[in-house]
């Protein structure tokens, strides 16, 4: 993995520039944003400082705190837009044209490069946030019911048997069961990989097992 | 499900172990007259011990253990901080301990509930049921194996797997019946786990029990396929007496 540009670089000329105090803002906050996701990665929630994330964004502690109360505030913000950002990629993904359970396998694949094109935001997203404390709660529980919701908004077909209450929570909790533990073993490059069966997983209550297998095929052809 | 018979089962074998404790004590004792002390010294261990660990798990469940302190612990189990210190180092070795004590429940449990001549389905069924009773029952528990154990340790959903395929993979493989399914028996737990952690973050800890079918399937499906699966899901569901509310 090739080393992360130095954040400092984006620093804006120091003395008189006449720049307005709006844009200096700006560059200041997406610096600490982009530090605190690098630095909580690397040590660990509990152990990164404020120190450490104004060092790796290359932002003075007077200027931290006018933006953020805390680190808390700032790594909820950071979060906030990862998470987004994701469900942009994933819904994006999701709405386009074809049958149902194509435009799923096109969600989880979306998903799957998300988190895979950054191992440093996939673990800051799904691993740190829990360190937060009570808020990380209702933050998981919001997103997760959000892509439950999205994904059960464009069923386009009979649905699950009625013995499953919540057929879309399972397929949603498989794929992220599995980004969790390959982020926590660190192999979170390699999620792509597991598309086929992770489209199988979340396809099979609907589908029934030999639609599911079709689908499974179709999918490894997608992901090579 | 009675819920207050599996909160009375746990209150039950603390009770259990502290007389088969008592019992050791006496037949190893030289037991010479009637009136030498049979009571062990280290039955106070044990409660303290206890009695630190249903601290922490109620004091995780109201604030998670980022925020629970030490003195947190020590006054919800009317202790002082020295006996704190000489029962667990440290917050974290005593984290490390109630997740232990949450596990061998829920173990514990899960082998009561199934006997060796049922099927595997019907013993993976049984023993999912028993532990999400368990669950339902003790709510501050679920939030901590769900939630807090995976937070302070990620790696902790490697150890729930280890315990978990040897045990479904035995069942099915004394009875001979091979895996027939793409589903990795090692996410069953990691996957239940999320729909539990959900539920509880959600604010609906008391009513775990409407996740039964859905994790029950999830337990069953890695080796017994969709089918059976969605069958074991369906006994269940008629078990628990509620219909399947869609969401």
């Amino acid at each position: 993995m090739s080393a992360p540009e130095d954040l400092r670089k984006w620093r804006l000329p120091r003395g008189r520039h006449g720049l307005p105090r709006e844009l200096v803002t700006r560059s200041q906050r997406e610096r600490l944003l982009a530090a605190v996701v690098r630095v909580t990665a690397t040590r660990g929630y509990e152990a990164t400082t404020v120190a450490d994330i104004l060092e790796e964004a290359g932002v003075g502690r007077e200027s931290f705190y006018e933006l953020f109360a805390d680190k808390r505030d700032c790594m909820l913000a950071a979060h906030a837009i990862l998470v987004e950002d994701l469900e942009a990629k994933v819904r994006a993904a999701y709405a386009q044209t074809g049958p149902w359970q194509e435009r799923v396998t096109n969600a989880l694949a979306a998903a799957l490069e998300w988190f895979a094109a950054d191992p440093a935001a996939a673990r800051f997203t799904v691993v740190e946030l829990a360190a937060v404390g009570t808020v990380s709660r209702t933050r998981f529980q919001d997103a997760f019911a959000r892509f439950v919701e999205l994904i059960d908004e464009g069923i386009e077909i009979d649905g699950a048997g009625p013995e499953l209450a919540q057929a879309t929570s399972l397929g949603v909790g498989a794929a992220l069961a599995r980004i969790y533990e390959e982020v926590v073993l660190e192999r979170t490059s390699e999620l792509p990989a597991l598309l086929p069966d992770l489209t199988y997983e979340a396809l099979v209550p609907f589908l029934g097992e030999e639609a599911a297998r079709d689908e499974r095929e179709r999918a490894a052809a997608i992901a090579r | 499900m009675a819920e207050g018979a599996v909160g009375g089962r746990r209150h039950a074998s603390a009770h259990a172990e502290t007389i088969q404790l008592m019992q050791k004590h006496q037949s190893s004792g030289s037991g010479s007259s009637v009136l030498s002390p049979t009571v062990p010294t280290d039955i106070g261990e044990t409660s303290q011990r206890h009695r630190i660990i249903e601290a922490m798990i109620e004091s995780c469940a109201e604030k998670t253990y980022a925020a629970t302190t030490i003195t947190d612990i020590v006054s919800r189990a009317r202790i002082s901080r020295t006996t704190f210190y000489k029962r667990f180092g440290d917050k974290r070795s005593c984290f490390a301990a109630t997740v232990d004590f949450c596990l061998a429940e829920l173990q514990g449990a899960a082998r009561e509930a199934y006997s060796p001549a049922d099927a595997p389905p019907e013993a993976v069924r049984q023993a999912t049921v028993a532990i999400l009773a368990q669950m339902a029952a003790r709510p501050a528990m679920a939030q901590l194996l769900t939630g807090d154990a995976v937070s302070v340790d990620p790696g902790v959903v490697v150890r729930y797997r280890k315990i978990l395929i040897p045990a479904l993979e035995g069942l099915w493989e004394n009875a001979g019946l091979p895996a027939s399914s793409y589903i990795d028996p090692g996410l069953a737990f990691s996957r239940a786990q999320l729909l539990v952690f959900n539920q509880t973050a959600a604010g609906h800890s008391d009513d775990l029990l409407v996740l039964l079918p859905d994790i029950v399937y999830l337990a069953v499906a890695p080796f017994g396929g969709h089918e059976e699966a969605l069958a074991q899901a369906r006994l269940a569901r008629s078990a628990n007496g509620k219909p399947a509310a869609r969401r």
